[in-house]
């Protein structure tokens, strides 16, 4: 029987790595944007803020 | 707690655990419990992830097209979803295949490489869904990017059949099926049971991940819609 164990635990680790990382990039991209809602979230609430504050009363 | 509705914190994924389970269960066995082949020797373990990962490569694209054909028709957004899903999904699993058959060919053919039938029309349905995810980047308008990519995402399934059917069309060095073959079953029936069990493993990974994927995909277009709602786009 030839000796290549080698290629396969190669082709075994790639594919594995392949997948693992693919379902990083999914979370990753995830946060990303839960991050960028929350910041839109705090920009709306500012705006919100802004436009129902009462302006100081001239003397 | 999230601070805005349109990216929500999804609960655990207890199927994405299952599938990530039953996939390490499939290599465990192919590594472990399936003995080598004799003329090949452990070089052929490599079926157990290459043929799974050309399966649902194949079955990637058919979905996206399927997805792409209906949107066509239906004009909802959860079918283009779907496709964008599947198709990055698909292009995943399709390098997995264009990254073991090198290594599973060059022990037993003795080149990393060659231009055969097979190998250069999965070359080509890989650059073909990596041309339509990168198509889809750079159409910012959702009905146009939906249509086109609906049309590319046809289109490129086109070649599927033809992969199936190049090692009975051509000249090939590429080996005929050892499963799916007219005469039955040409391994003995512990590796049969690893190959069918890897097939299974692979599916089901398949399927979460593109539930993950889709779920990223209808937060993304949720918050967009928030963005495009709001007078100064979210700023």
């Amino acid at each position: 029987m030839p000796d290549n164990a080698i290629y396969y635990q190669m082709a075994y680790a790639a594919t594995i790595v392949l997948y693992a990382g693919y379902a990083l990039t999914i979370r990753i991209r995830r946060r990303a944007l839960e991050r960028r809602a929350a910041r839109a979230a705090r920009a709306a609430r500012a705006a919100q803020a802004e436009r129902t504050a009462v302006p100081p009363s001239s003397p | 707690m999230p601070e805005t509705s349109a990216a929500p914190r999804r609960p655990f994924d207890w199927f994405a655990l299952l599938a990530v389970a039953v996939t390490a269960a499939a290599y465990v066995r192919a590594i472990w419990f399936t003995p080598p082949e004799m003329l090949q020797g452990y070089a052929q373990k490599i079926l157990y992830v290459h043929a799974p990962s050309a399966w649902v490569a194949f079955l990637a694209f058919g979905l996206t097209a399927l997805a792409g054909a209906f949107w066509l028709f239906l004009r909802d957004p959860r079918l283009d979803r779907f496709a964008e899903s599947s198709a990055e999904v698909g292009v995943v699993f399709t390098t997995a295949v264009l990254v073991s058959g090198p290594l599973w060919a060059k022990p037993i053919w003795g080149t990393w490489w060659t231009w055969d039938a097979r190998l250069t029309l999965t070359l080509f349905l890989w650059f073909v869904y990596l041309g339509y995810l990168v198509l889809r980047g750079v159409i910012p308008e959702r009905d146009a990017r939906a249509r086109l990519s609906a049309v590319l995402g046809i289109l490129g399934a086109l070649l599927v059949p033809f992969i199936h059917l190049s090692v009975y069309l051509f000249r090939t060095m590429h080996p005929m099926p050892v499963v799916a073959n007219p005469d039955g079953f040409q391994m003995p029936p512990v590796m049969v049971k690893t190959f069918f069990f890897a097939f299974f493993a692979f599916t089901l990974l398949y399927a979460a991940l593109v539930r993950a994927r889709y779920a990223f995909a209808t937060d993304r277009d949720a918050l967009e819609a928030t963005l495009d709602a709001t007078p100064d786009g979210g700023r």
